[in-house]
């Protein structure tokens, strides 16, 4: 008898210590898998949202993704996650990739790895119409509340750099622009296309709103992998370059951001590695 | 495993700070909901015990609504449905001190729990039996004076066990207001997750916190107890 339990515990010891040793690499993974996931907001019009039309998940980011796994040979699966869940999500395995206006911050570089950078973002607030008069910068703001969504940097940056300012959060934008309507807070804090789609939808209704001129703090966007997968990294980098080269990544940012869009604006990056 | 546990990491930048102050707002929030929680569910047992059918139909309705829809959605009604029914000059001044998101979400969860305390209240009273009135009566003593004296100081007793219940439960629920953007304890919590990403540091030591002051009310609560069953049975 003592012998048998010796001998299971000694092979479940030796299981964990493989399991141990083993290293984990997620684009041997995928390719294994058959599939990509990439995690995206889901809510955030022209990043990934979804198309009312065809109720599926689309928008850049999601085109990027489709590029991504395209290169690969494998299926793209989307799987929506929150802004706070982004970096936890991806560091506990359940995505692949982040392609959800994940933003460069230092803290965050040491968590996960960027890709180079597809997007480059201003961030701004927005206000009420009527408050036009009164808060011209950002620096007008000082004092007063602001909401944010909960976990961005947004958030981060609207503390950072506005005095005193008091930052009241939100589980998602639709609850920090609500309270921004509803005279709850003084201004929204984010990024200027978010804040343009809901100016543009607000010309409709009653209360009507206005963006500060001067941005926040601008910051480049790239897709998230977990920390130490450099394979994918790379992977994910020569497909961004030849979408470049190619002249193909910019026939995808007209289709989300051209003229003819509703957020028509110039391309003023370009796809190279980001400087924090 | 490839995780070290690292607390060093929130020393720094006013993190400690903001899980005090976070932990100073949960109190302040138990104290006000309970309060709150306690007079209104009072009134509505001793409101039960006139027998006024009208007022027992109020009064169940009032209860059903406040049971059987989760705390969580009568938070965001009251933060952002009926916050956006006053005018706007009154958002102002709630803005002046501090915000709605304190007031509201103490009043959602002080009028829940009072449902609660209310029921609780009314089976205690329940339990008396009616013999202890009827002696009281016949010996002089009014109606009021016979509840005061007599039937309220028994029912309190048989009480407590469920009450310090529902005060555990209040202090928990408080939580729930992080979904407002209340930076109470849990808020503090997850805003320092997302800034340090040690999860499992900083949410041990909410945990510990909840913990602690939960094990205090406990212990409060079986000492009352104690004392006045001891003081009952004299």
């Amino acid at each position: 008898m003592k012998l048998k339990n010796l001998f299971k515990v000694v092979s479940v010891a030796a299981a964990l210590a493989a399991a141990g040793v083993a290293q984990a690499n997620v684009l041997e993974d995928v390719k294994s898998r058959g599939t990509l996931v990439c995690g995206t907001l889901g809510t955030s019009e022209p990043f990934s949202f979804q198309d009312p039309k065809t109720r599926e998940v689309s928008g850049y980011e999601v085109d990027l993704c489709r590029k991504v796994a395209d290169s690969l040979g494998v299926k793209l699966e989307i799987k929506m996650i929150s802004v706070a869940a982004r970096i936890p999500e991806l560091a506990a395995g359940r995505v692949d990739l982040v392609a959800a206006n994940l933003g460069w911050t230092p803290e965050r570089a040491q968590q996960i790895d960027y890709s180079y950078q597809h997007y480059v973002s201003p961030q701004k607030i927005l206000i009420r119409r009527e408050d036009a008069g009164e808060f011209k910068t950002p620096a007008d703001l000082a004092g007063k509340r602001v909401s944010a969504v909960s976990g961005s940097s947004s958030e981060a940056g609207a503390l950072r750099l506005i005095p005193n300012v008091s930052a009241v959060t939100f589980q998602d934008p639709p609850s920090s622009y609500m309270a921004l309507q509803q005279k709850k807070v003084s201004g929204f804090v984010g990024s200027e296309l978010m804040l343009l789609k809901f100016k543009q939808d607000a010309e409709n209704s009653p209360v009507k709103n206005d963006i500060i001129e001067e941005p926040l703090f601008v910051e480049p966007w790239g897709i998230g992998i977990r920390k130490g997968e450099q394979e994918m990294v790379d992977a994910v980098n020569a497909v961004l370059t030849d979408l470049d080269k190619s002249g193909e990544l910019q026939t995808i940012y007209d289709r989300w951001f051209g003229p003819d869009t509703k957020f028509p604006s110039q391309r003023v990056f370009e796809v190279e590695e980001i400087k924090g | 495993m490839n995780y070290t546990l690292d607390f060093t990491a929130l020393l720094g930048n006013g993190y400690p700070s903001l899980v005090w102050g976070g932990l100073i707002t949960t109190l302040q929030m138990t104290l006000l909901a309970w309060l709150l929680a306690f007079a209104l569910g009072s009134l509505l047992a001793v409101l039960r015990m006139l027998n006024i059918r009208l007022l027992n139909y109020a009064i169940a309705t009032y209860v059903a609504f406040h049971r059987n829809v989760p705390m969580l959605v009568h938070i965001l009604l009251w933060y952002f449905g009926v916050a956006s029914l006053f005018p706007y000059e009154f958002n102002d001044h709630m803005n002046m001190i501090g915000g709605g998101e304190f007031v509201y979400s103490v009043i959602a969860i002080g009028l829940v729990t009072s449902a609660y305390v209310g029921e609780d209240l009314r089976s205690a009273i329940r339990a008396i039996p009616p013999g202890q009135v009827e002696a009281a009566r016949s010996l002089g003593l009014s109606y009021l004076q016979a509840m005061r004296k007599v039937v309220l100081p028994q029912a309190f007793t048989i009480a407590i066990p469920t009450l310090t219940n529902q005060t555990l439960l209040l202090f928990k629920n408080t939580s729930l207001a992080m979904a407002i953007g209340l930076i109470e304890l849990t808020g503090a919590g997850r805003a320092i997750e997302s800034a340090t990403f040690r999860t499992f540091e900083i949410y041990l030591v909410v945990t510990a916190l909840y913990l602690g002051v939960s094990l205090l009310l406990m212990f409060l609560g079986a000492y009352l107890s104690k004392r006045s069953s001891a003081a009952m049975a004299r």
